[in-house]
């Protein structure tokens, strides 16, 4: 567990924010010394992601400046807010210069000239990227996300191991540096950041989407180090150069994710957001490639200035009540099962199941799982989703680090009443079949 | 061959690491039956062909004729891997030993492949340890629970089922 107040503070010395954009690769740099490169630019790229240093205001409004000269618009004027949610407010404030942007379709009947800028601006990213990209895979594939296409397995490995073992560099940095980066900043950090957004003002996260009701557009900022970073690695680290006009467009995107949050370009006017003044996080378990998810017990796991943010368990968005006091009745209510499982675990199952008063149906010993057992239990009928089915509360084969094995709830139908019949269910089994596992680890 | 393999010898070999409380030095057991790893249920294909013998049969798991092996490389191949929070389960076997698909028939929906092993396989996960796969096919399938939503109306275990359900990732 651990937790990040601003890049330098982070108790994992691979945090500290090295300036490396001296560090030269030699000219016959090998493919270890490259990823070791690679390595050392992405831990630069998630910190800055996840700074909560104060917005470098100054370099922030150059770089908006210029993106907007590129979408063929003057510099606007700013407006700056201590956190997205006051960001949002202010948009929402000065709709005037944020007209709704809707459907794709409605967009490609009007000339780009005649766009909102954010759509304008969408497509100069867009654009950007795609080039970036088709240079890219001349030289190597791009992407590739199925196992077995070549970076399947990098992820299990080491990144220096994964080359020494004959893994190709160029798989490496993709997954070290482009996967890591996203997963860690967009999928960790952005997506409950929106979702807190949406809660926050009383709709769901598509208000900062185009979408059929008309939005507006936010750009993420600091954590676009996503993709602006992965693309400065490939370069620095000796994957491959752009065009120059490329690299300028790539400049500015990359000096706005270093110097502010998030930022929702209008017509003559942007908002700006200052980032979080708090992230805490964690490691993910077993990753080789640094990759993070927000994770704080005792209050929001991602905080700003005016008290918005999101409160994440171990990676999972949870509303305050499961950090603040989860009571059975309010696990009962609860529709989202991974929101369900934090609470419970929050409160021990044995305390859950006991205060619960969830009977018993059934107990036995676990197939495969030698001194486990198996039990089913019934909710109270007619209450909570409980009602709706049978919960099986199973015992892990291995032990956790402190020795100790978790337990946790399955929810298995309602018209199971064998335990090894409920498990055997979770996978699709017969009871007869599942009674012969041999072995769960 | 990779064969009666203790974690440390796997990890050693495969250049895979495991969480360091787990016992290293203990051989691992190989199996031609079921087993569990987590989320993850290696099951003997033969078991699932024609797996309910009263009345009406289920259609049976099979694999396509479509399907494609893949050569399980020695760096392994990756079976499954949760999006957030989730270490990956990784199938390792000696070169020329063991094939992957994930072409396969599986009315369940839960099959994630097959494999096809001459030589003993391994599958190995971060925070579960080494299973050995003795010489056979198997098929990998991942693990389920109800949503909390719908009410379940079918009848269990035939293959057109209604339960809604969301796949289970430790």
């Amino acid at each position: 567990m651990s937790a990040a107040r601003g890049p330098g503070e982070h108790p994992d010395d691979t945090f500290q924010y090295a300036t490396s954009r001296s560090v030269r690769l030699p000219r016959d740099a090998s493919p270890v010394e490259k990823i070791r490169l690679a390595v050392t630019l992405r831990n630069e790229w998630l910190a800055v992601g996840l700074s909560t240093e104060p917005a470098d205001r100054p370099a922030a409004e150059a770089a908006v400046g210029r993106l907007y000269e590129l979408a063929g618009a003057r510099p606007p004027a700013f407006e700056w807010a201590v956190s997205p949610l006051a960001a949002l407010r202010a948009v929402q404030a000065a709709r005037s210069r944020y007209p709704a942007i809707r459907s794709p379709r409605r967009l490609v009947s009007r000339r780009t000239g005649q766009w909102p800028l954010a759509a304008r601006l969408a497509v100069l990213e867009s654009g950007l990227r795609s080039r970036l990209d088709a240079r890219i895979r001349r030289a190597a594939v791009a992407w590739p996300t199925m196992p077995g296409d070549g970076t399947g397995t990098v992820s299990i490995y080491d990144p220096e191991d994964a080359v020494l073992s004959g893994i190709s560099d160029r798989s490496v940095v993709v997954v070290t540096a482009g996967q890591s980066l996203r997963g860690t900043l967009t999928g960790a950090v952005v997506a409950p950041l929106r979702a807190a957004l949406g809660q926050a003002i009383g709709r769901d996260a598509s208000e900062d989407q185009p979408g059929p009701a008309g939005g507006v557009i936010a750009f993420r900022g600091q954590q676009d180090a996503a993709w602006v970073g992965y693309y400065d690695i490939r370069r620095r680290a000796g994957f491959g150069g752009y065009a120059s006009a490329d690299l300028c467009e790539l400049d500015a995107w990359a000096a706005l994710a270093r110097s502010a949050g998030w930022w929702w370009p209008g017509e003559g006017l942007c908002v700006m957001a200052e980032r979080p003044a708090a992230v805490h996080t964690e490691p993910l378990a077993g990753s080789h490639h640094g990759e993070l998810r927000l994770h704080h017990a005792d209050g929001p796991a991602i905080s700003f200035a005016d008290g918005f943010g999101a409160n994440v368990v171990h990676g999972t968005p949870v509303p305050g009540w499961v950090l603040s006091g989860p009571t059975v009745d309010l696990i009962r209510a609860e529709p989202n099962i991974e929101v369900r499982r934090s609470a419970i675990e929050r409160l021990g199952w044995d305390a859950y199941l006991r205060d619960a008063g969830m009977t018993l149906v059934a107990s036995c010993p676990d197939p495969g799982n030698p001194g486990a057992e198996l039990r089913l239990y019934d909710d109270l009928p007619g209450k909570g989703w409980g009602a709706l089915g049978r919960v099986l509360v199973v015992t892990n084969g291995t032990p956790e680090p402190g020795g100790h094995r978790r337990r946790y709830g399955i929810n298995v139908p309602r018209d199971l009443d064998n335990p090894v019949a409920a498990a055997a269910w979770t996978y699709g089994l017969t009871g007869e079949l599942y009674a012969t596992l041999q072995r769960r680890t | 061959m990779l064969t009666t393999l203790t974690l440390a010898d796997l990890a050693a070999r495969t250049g895979l690491d495991v969480l360091g409380h787990l016992e290293r030095e203990v051989t691992i057991p190989v199996t031609n039956g079921i087993q569990a790893q987590g989320d993850l249920l290696v099951i003997p294909i033969a078991l699932l062909a024609t797996e309910a013998s009263d009345g009406w049969a289920p259609p049976g798991v099979s694999i396509a004729d479509s399907a494609r092996w893949h050569p399980v490389p020695a760096a392994g191949i990756e079976v499954l891997r949760a999006g957030t929070g989730g270490n990956p389960h990784t199938l390792v076997a000696d070169p020329g030993t063991c094939r992957w698909t994930t072409g396969v028939n599986d009315p369940e929906t839960l099959a994630l492949g097959a494999l096809t092993t001459t030589g003993t396989a391994y599958l190995i996960h971060p925070e579960h340890g080494g299973s050995g796969i003795a010489p056979g096919t198997y098929v990998i399938r991942r693990q389920r629970e109800r949503s909390g939503t719908t009410p379940r109306t079918g009848s269990f275990p035939h293959a057109t089922n209604p339960v809604q359900y969301e796949y289970i990732v430790d």
